[in-house]
């Protein structure tokens, strides 16, 4: 008997406000319909999970655009965000209801429901191939949720797709009416009908229409999945209507997406929706507010219920006071002044020609107000003078905005993001984007640093460094950017403990269990030296150790060294505790001094030039440490290399000139080793890697000792043309790597050798000189170098 | 020059005044003013154009724009498409001429600039005669008026010695003036427009009077991208243009379209004995010329150097109308791949030596891996 009360009376007591997600001129309409109405229950169409977070929403902090996130409380990537921007009507809505202090209800089908659904159907999807697990998961969110998935690349159909109805049905209504815009034609409507809430009413009954169509038509066919979502959800918000009905509210504003409207207006029995709801699976999930972006309110990137233009709709949101010619004038304006801050010529009269050919253009279109497309044309062609480029400044900063929303700091949150907040304001580092350049001389900065890298670690990488930072310099330039979504990042890394070092040392110590080769356990090291984690450094250390003793590839412990060399060298800037490092370094050594020998053995030319490049870096990590125990080690293996037999030449180039450089080898040794190698035995291009090996990088041993190169002068000139050719280039590759300074000192020592030659022929020619004729001049010679005295004493 | 532009436009506007004995004497132009050649259309739309018109124009702005883009009017007459390509670039030249300011199209050799102004004209104007054709050599009297020295020393200055520049004639009808290549024009002269284009008025101090111009006129400017810089316009003459930037074709298909309308049309008026080209032979060039143009393959998996020439839309026609013509005279009848050949590679090469090189290298890499291009690439190495 109740409910049959309720079917007659509903569609007195309840009124239905179909709205279009984040639309101005919905959100606009909406509030003047509430004030009209007086409510005594406001239904809106969110998860009732958030419902606890409300009393947030009227704290002063709290500055949109912010979101809800909702994840599932054992694995929190499984989570969904509703965002919402100071347009949105569910805010203006929420907003309305709180500062009257009339009950607000969120009616949508819980999420606990939904993330079940989706962790159901991630299981069954999990064999499949990725893409399409991607594209159905991009299906089931509908409307106002997304899901944080932010690689899915913006897809922008040229074609209409079905679904998209549903998504924006009033985009498509004013697009049929002959609107670019939807929310222009949001506000042409409402300026020609004062009264919203009879738009409301039309809103209803376009729906309805629209539905019918839509059923009727077989070419429109949803995945049975999403019928049944749609289902529930509807039955879920009639349940919420008839709660409030039963409670006996006379005045019941429902908010929804326009799409839903005509599933609420006629209230079935309620066992109907009873049975729909029935044995619905569950989840235990957490909904929190975290600061949100116009950037990500937009559909670039990546969720495919976003607005193009949030910077627009904050416009037209801000300016509604004003009359549609003004809207289009204020915006030209703003254009107008971001342009010269960007030093673009931009005048008033400019302006006004815009205007006036954005109101022309939209003339020509048969549309009524000129909407962004037509005034974005319009600047293009009058204030940008064509050119596309200053389009996307204005798209960036303008069209969809860079405004970033703040929640209050007491918002629930899991530890890990309370120690962050806390850390972030004893370190006074505000989560927004800026350069910073951190002094690590300085203990704050030093800590702000390490901050830096330990989120790095969990994956987190607010801030980046400017360029590869070598830890011998005390500044270090950050550039921060802070993203709404590692809000969600950080609660998934909760799971690794309550506070951010904890947190990185547990992740990092389980990547180091993980790391099944030297090389990603030394880029470890590197990391967790920077973010000063000392457990998990002594506990990377043992696992380098035991890593190191059964890695057989020697070139892998060699790239090892250098990075472990400049932390014990240079390491006290960052308060490191070195011994353990010591200790690491000394295995290294060791097996890289036993392993060498063969690792060099029979290499072909491109293994020998990787090598080369480590035996350098090895040898300056080794210079570097000034350890004599390790200097002589490594020596000793060099020594052993130079003599090798069947070494590749550049490598035993390299020995040597190693060896001669730390004055191990004198000239002598070289000379002859250089004779040996350079001996027509030898395989000409062998003999020329030698050279290389020797010479690269610097040709100053040739220049400073004589015999060296009469050696390599000679085995040139010996060779025939044939392998003179042949070597050619390889001995260019090694000049060319000279600095231009050596290689003109080296040129001018060949010509004066020849010349040397040419004097000493042409002594023989002196004789015949005619001595009275040459005298003849001598005193004209004398004059001009200033010596007459000397002429006459001669 | 401005002694021979009267002549010129006394004989069209002869022509104009007995239309119906001009059939015979049209057939023997080499190329018509397109108000002439689409007459047809341009009348089937005035028909049918109740919209509101600017002052003085011929047509209404949404009636131009059908004229330009091409569709089927309510009666049923299908109106050719005079440009294909992005609908918005022709919404936006049309909008800034139903503004008072002027358009300048701006865009790369070949995109139909030249094109889209003389339309423009003769669908607002009815008349796209009144041209300034900008040279290194314009002169501010070929932009503003010159005099009739016979009449000068005779009579002394009068409205009568003065011969007026066709910008002068435009303002005075309220018709559109057309302005081509505006950056080759001398800064100084360009800098003439100045006064025209903001105060709508052409003073003649001489005679201590001014003509004033009536409402309909305007003037659209072409320019050239690649010349950027030669004779950059001063920035108070850029302010006083709308800059619509006219891009080469998106779309393989939509140039293959464009290429294939226009060989047909140019083929009918010089009445070439050939089929008309094979689909695939123009899809051919046009992909050679994208391909060079963009210096990549179509299927994106290649790199290519670009050569020197600009490779426009335009000349792709005229490589495959100068086919069609060899293939008619000298050959079958049928377009083959001997008869562009030579046409195309002058085409490309224009540097002899940088180009020879592009070209040798796209054609050794591309066109003789690609299974049907045998004949070309045997046709193309002939020729060299």
């Amino acid at each position: 008997m109740k409910s049959d009360r309720h079917s007659s009376n509903s569609n007195e007591k309840v009124h239905i406000f179909g709205i279009r997600h984040h639309g101005s001129g919905s959100a606009r309409s909406l509030c003047q319909a509430l004030e009209q109405l007086q409510p005594d229950v406001i239904l809106i169409e969110a998860p009732p999970e958030a419902q606890t977070l409300l009393p947030f929403v009227m704290r002063e902090e709290m500055q949109p655009p912010i979101a809800i996130l909702i994840y599932e409380e054992r694995s929190p990537e499984n989570s969904v965000y509703y965002p919402f921007a100071i347009f949105s009507p569910e805010w203006q809505a929420i907003r309305y209801g709180l500062e009257r202090e009339i009950p607000l209800k969120f009616m949508d089908l819980p999420q606990a429901h939904r993330l079940a659904f989706k962790k159901e159907e991630q299981e069954q999807e999990e064999p499949k191939v990725n893409p399409e697990s991607v594209e159905t998961a991009s299906e089931t969110s509908s409307q106002d949720d997304i899901q944080p998935n932010p690689e899915t690349p913006p897809e922008l159909n040229p074609e209409p797709d079905l679904r998209l109805y549903r998504q924006d049905p009033l985009g498509w209504l004013a697009e049929a009416a002959g609107f670019s815009d939807g929310e222009r034609w949001w506000e042409y409507m409402v300026e020609h009908r004062r009264d919203s809430h009879e738009l409301f009413a039309a809103i209803l009954e376009a729906m309805t229409a629209l539905r019918e169509e839509l059923d009727a038509d077989e070419d429109f066919v949803e995945s049975p999945a999403d019928r049944l979502l749609e289902q529930q959800r509807e039955a879920h918000m009639r349940q919420t209507i008839r709660t409030a009905l039963n409670e006996g509210k006379e005045r019941i504003a429902v908010v929804c997406g326009a799409w839903h409207t005509p599933a609420l207006v006629n209230l079935p029995p309620a066992k109907n929706d009873a049975a729909i709801l029935k044995g619905l699976p569950k989840v235990k999930v957490e909904a929190t507010w975290i600061p949100w972006t116009y950037g990500r309110l937009a559909i670039a990137s990546g969720y495919g219920a976003g607005i193009v233009s949030p910077g627009w709709y904050d416009h037209l949101w801000h300016n509604f006071q004003y009359s549609s010619s003004q809207v289009a004038i204020r915006w030209i304006t703003r254009v107008a002044r971001l342009l010269r801050t960007k030093d673009i010529d931009a005048s008033s009269a400019s302006v006004i020609e815009a205007v006036r050919l954005a109101e022309a253009l939209s003339a020509m279109r048969d549309r009524p107000l000129a909407g962004l497309p037509e005034l974005n044309e319009a600047i293009q062609s009058v204030l940008c003078f064509g050119d596309p480029l200053p389009m996307q400044l204005i798209h960036k900063e303008l069209i969809v905005g860079d405004r970033m929303g703040k929640v209050p700091d007491d918002t629930p949150m899991v530890p890990l993001q309370q120690d962050l907040i806390r850390q972030q304001k004893r370190l006074r580092l505000k989560p927004d984007t800026k350069t910073l350049e951190l002094d690590l001389r300085k203990a704050n900065d030093l800590e702000r640093s390490h901050l830096l890298y330990r989120l790095a670690l969990l994956n987190i990488p607010w801030g980046r460094t400017q360029y590869s930072t070598s830890k011998g310099t005390f500044k270090e330039p950050w550039q921060l950017e802070w993203e709404p979504e590692f809000a969600v990042r950080l609660v998934e890394a909760g799971v690794w403990g309550q506070t951010i070092i904890e947190a990185a040392t547990a992740f990092t110590r389980n990547q180091a269990n993980e790391a099944k080769d030297l090389p990603t356990l030394t880029k470890l090291v590197d990391k967790v030296l920077l973010a000063n984690l000392g457990d998990a450094a002594s506990y990377l250390m043992v696992r380098l150790q035991a890593e190191a003793a059964i890695a057989a590839d020697i070139s892998h412990l060699m790239q090892a060294v250098p990075p472990l060399a400049n932390l014990l060298r240079y390491g006290n800037v960052r308060q490191i505790d070195t011994n353990i490092v010591a200790q690491v370094m000394d295995g290294l050594i060791t097996r890289i001094c036993v392993g060498l020998p063969v690792a060099c053995a029979s290499l072909n030319d491109e293994a020998a030039a990787a090598m080369y490049e480590l035996a350098i870096a090895v040898n300056r990590a080794i210079l570097l440490l000034q350890n004599s125990e390790y200097a002589e080690a490594w020596h000793g293996v060099l020594s052993q290399l130079a003599d090798q037999s069947g070494l590749h030449g550049l490598l035993a180039g390299c020995c040597c000139r190693l060896l001669l450089d730390a004055g191990i080898f004198t000239a002598n040794d070289v000379e002859t080793r250089m004779g040996l190698f350079l001996s027509l035995a030898n395989e000409p291009s062998q003999a020329a890697a030698w050279v290389e090996g020797l010479l690269k990088g610097s040709g100053l041993v040739l220049l400073h000792d004589d015999r060296l190169w009469q050696v390599l002068d000679n085995w040139v000139t010996k060779l025939s043309t044939d392998t003179f050719d042949l070597v050619l280039p390889l001995l260019r590759r090694t000049f060319a790597t000279f600095p231009a300074p050596e290689r003109r000192q080296m040129g001018e020592r060949v010509k004066r050798n020849q010349s040397n030659q040419i004097a000493v022929s042409s002594d023989s020619n002196f004789s015949n000189l005619d001595i009275e004729r040459a005298d003849a001049i001598l005193p004209a010679i004398a004059q001009l170098l200033g010596i007459n005295n000397a002429s006459r004493s001669c | 020059m401005s002694a021979e532009k009267p002549a010129k436009t006394s004989k069209t506007d002869k022509t104009k005044i007995d239309n119906t004995e001009v059939a015979t004497t049209v057939s023997t132009l080499l190329r018509e003013h397109a108000e002439n050649q689409f007459a047809e259309e341009l009348a089937e739309l005035a028909k049918i154009d109740t919209k509101q018109r600017p002052p003085n124009w011929k047509l209404s702005p949404w009636a131009v724009s059908t004229y330009l883009l091409g569709g089927k009017l309510d009666n049923g007459f299908e109106v050719s498409p005079k440009y294909i390509g992005n609908k918005r670039i022709i919404e936006i030249a049309i909008a800034t001429l139903t503004t008072d300011r002027a358009l300048l199209l701006f865009g790369v050799p070949g995109t139909a600039k030249s094109w889209v102004s003389e339309h423009l004209a003769a669908a607002i104007s009815g008349d796209s005669t009144l041209l300034i054709q900008g040279t290194a050599g314009t002169s501010e009297e070929a932009i503003r008026y010159g005099w009739n020295y016979a009449r000068l020393l005779a009579d002394g200055p009068s409205m009568a010695a003065l011969v007026a520049s066709p910008m002068m004639r435009a303002m005075a009808d309220g018709k559109i003036a057309r302005v081509e290549e505006l950056t080759r024009i001398p800064s100084e002269v360009q800098d003439t427009l100045i006064t025209i284009l903001s105060e709508k008025t052409l003073p003649i101090p001489e005679l201590n009077s001014e003509v004033q111009s009536t409402r309909g006129f305007n003037v659209i400017a072409t320019a050239n991208n690649r010349d950027r810089g030669v004779n950059e316009l001063s920035s108070a003459l850029k302010r006083r243009f709308n800059t619509v930037i006219l891009p080469v074709p998106d779309s393989a298909d939509e140039e293959v379209d464009i290429v294939q309308r226009r060989v047909e049309s140019l083929g009918r008026a010089l009445e070439l004995p050939a089929e008309p080209p094979a689909l695939e032979e123009v899809r051919r060039i046009v992909t050679i010329f994208r391909e060079l143009r963009n210096g990549v393959t179509s299927d994106g998996k290649t790199k290519l150097k670009s050569p020197s020439s600009t490779l426009s839309t335009a000349e792709a026609i005229s490589v495959v109308n100068s086919g069609l013509a060899l293939a008619a005279h000298f050959g079958d009848g049928y377009l083959r791949a001997g008869d562009v050949a030579s046409s195309l590679i002058g085409a490309v090469i224009k540097d002899p030596v940088q180009d020879q090189l592009v070209w040798k290298e796209y054609l050794e890499t591309v066109v003789k891996e690609r299974d049907n291009w045998k004949d070309l690439y045997r046709a193309c190495r002939e020729v060299d």
